[in-house]
């Protein structure tokens, strides 16, 4: 280790520069960040009463809450594991953020698959291009949500790879978008939930890798990244 | 800080220097400095200070970071002073051998700093300070390098040694031209691998906290630094040959 002390002056400069800006302590923080998580999740929740109390439709109620639960759990662990920062400022090491961003979709995708061949009269529901594009839209909007909450606690948190915790943003984001369509879809062919259901995940975990370069990487004093 | 003292003082011998604010160990006089043996200079080279015996390279007052940031956070303003003076010494020298611009190296430091600030309200309770500190600081560094507003490194570019300093031992002379002929063995290595032993073996962190620093896993970090210190043994087998050969 070596130690250089800096200039003198510089001390003050610095301590003059923070008094300048002031930042709350974390007790103010902490409550902001929760006042943020619940209005990123009330959003959804309004979509979800827009489009009416969760109902099963032609599928099993049984397969409807087991994979609801599934996606539930998926959905949490994303949360813990990409938005969370766990005991380090750094956050959770860059293989969880990676596993989350890349195995969150097909977590999703398997746990369907389980929950498909239990209940198989699933399989041979039909649904149109129209009814893929209509959950495409609202598993994004649902997801918009968690992910500026998401966002917003994490802003400017991430010094050293500020993309791949993006993408994991986005990827539990999209879980839990992805999670509130189930609850209202009616439709439950392998190509309706592959194409409506889980591949607006995957796009939401590549939106969440470009906005994390700007939105959570250490910035500059002056702006620039 | 620990400096090495007068007369007397046998090599490697470290006594807690008290009173002489803003001397710093790589402005020690010649008469100050006793004979050092060729590991101490490739010390004296790696790190710009020689390490003292019988310590482990995290002399840092590490937890003191700690305890104050965690000051900070809970609302007591004065303690970010304190963060300052616990990380601004290590963090200026890391800058400073980077930039190998004081101006430069003390935008960054402000920079920082000033991140560290910001961070407050989401300060992790129990949080290292040290490993986020040097992250942010090679984040903002990368960024400077990228935007292309440095100064890049030369082989012959040298750090200038400041106003003050006091005349050069012939050690000294030795250890600062050891140090330009590791810098041109760590410049010809693979950013990945020279990042990894700077952090280790100049800066002092762990080898978990280096991972942290640099995103990766604590194994690749070794091996990453363990890679560099090869290259730089088989560059400078004549000095770690004699001091070897010293040691037996």
């Amino acid at each position: 280790m070596s130690a250089t002390p800096p200039p003198a002056d510089l001390r003050s400069r610095v301590l003059a520069a923070a008094s300048a800006e002031p930042v709350v302590p974390r007790g103010a923080g902490a409550r902001r960040r929760i006042i943020a998580l619940v209005a990123g999740f009330m959003a959804p929740l309004a979509i979800s009463l827009y489009l009416g109390w969760p109902r099963a439709g032609r599928r099993p109620l049984e397969y409807v809450v087991a994979l609801s639960v599934a996606w539930l759990v998926v959905g949490l662990a994303a949360t813990w594991g990409g938005v969370s920062r766990g005991r380090s400022m750094l956050g959770r090491s860059a293989t969880v953020r990676l596993v989350v961003a890349t195995l969150t979709p097909a977590a999703l995708l398997a746990t369907w698959l389980v929950a498909a061949l239990t209940w198989p009269q699933t399989l041979y529901d039909h649904a149109t291009v129209g009814d893929h594009i209509v959950c495409v839209v609202f598993t994004l909007l649902l997801a918009v949500g968690p992910l500026v909450a998401f966002a917003i606690v994490r802003r400017r948190s991430d010094p050293v790879a500020p993309r791949l915790t993006g993408a994991a943003i986005g990827a539990a984001s999209g879980a839990w978008g992805a999670l509130g369509i189930e609850l209202h879809c009616s439709h439950a062919s392998p190509g309706h939930i592959l194409l409506g259901h889980v591949l607006p995940v995957a796009f939401l975990t590549v939106v969440g890798a470009l906005i994390g370069g700007t939105v959570l990487a250490i910035r500059s004093e002056n702006g620039e990244n | 800080m620990r400096f090495l003292t007068g007369p007397g003082t046998q090599a490697g011998d470290w006594h807690e220097t008290k009173g002489e604010p803003g001397r710093t160990p790589s402005m020690l006089a010649a008469a100050d400095m006793p004979a050092l043996g060729p590991r101490a200079l490739l010390h004296v080279a790696l790190r710009g200070t020689p390490r003292p015996r019988g310590t482990s390279v995290n002399v840092a007052p590490r937890a003191e970071a700690d305890v104050a940031m965690e000051r900070y956070a809970e609302g007591d303003d004065a303690s970010f002073g304190a963060v300052y003076d616990a990380l601004a010494p290590r963090l200026y020298g890391y800058l400073l051998r980077q930039t190998r611009d004081r101006a430069r190296a003390e935008d960054l430091l402000q920079q920082t700093m000033l991140n560290i600030h910001r961070a407050r309200a989401s300060f992790i309770p129990g949080a290292e300070v040290t490993p986020w500190a040097f992250a942010i600081a090679r984040r903002l560094l990368v960024d400077s390098l990228r935007r292309g507003k440095r100064e890049m490194l030369s082989d012959d570019g040298e750090l200038d040694p400041g106003p003050d300093r006091g005349p050069m031992a012939d050690e000294v002379a030795q250890a600062r031209e050891l140090a330009t002929r590791v810098e041109r063995v760590l410049a010809k290595l693979p950013q990945s691998q020279r990042a990894a032993f700077e952090l280790i073996k100049q800066e002092g962190l762990s080898v978990a906290e280096a991972a942290q620093v640099l995103g990766t896993t604590v194994a690749a970090v070794k091996l990453r630094a363990h890679r560099a210190y090869e290259a730089l043994r088989g560059a400078l087998g004549d000095v770690l040959g004699g001091a070897e050969g010293g040691k037996t």
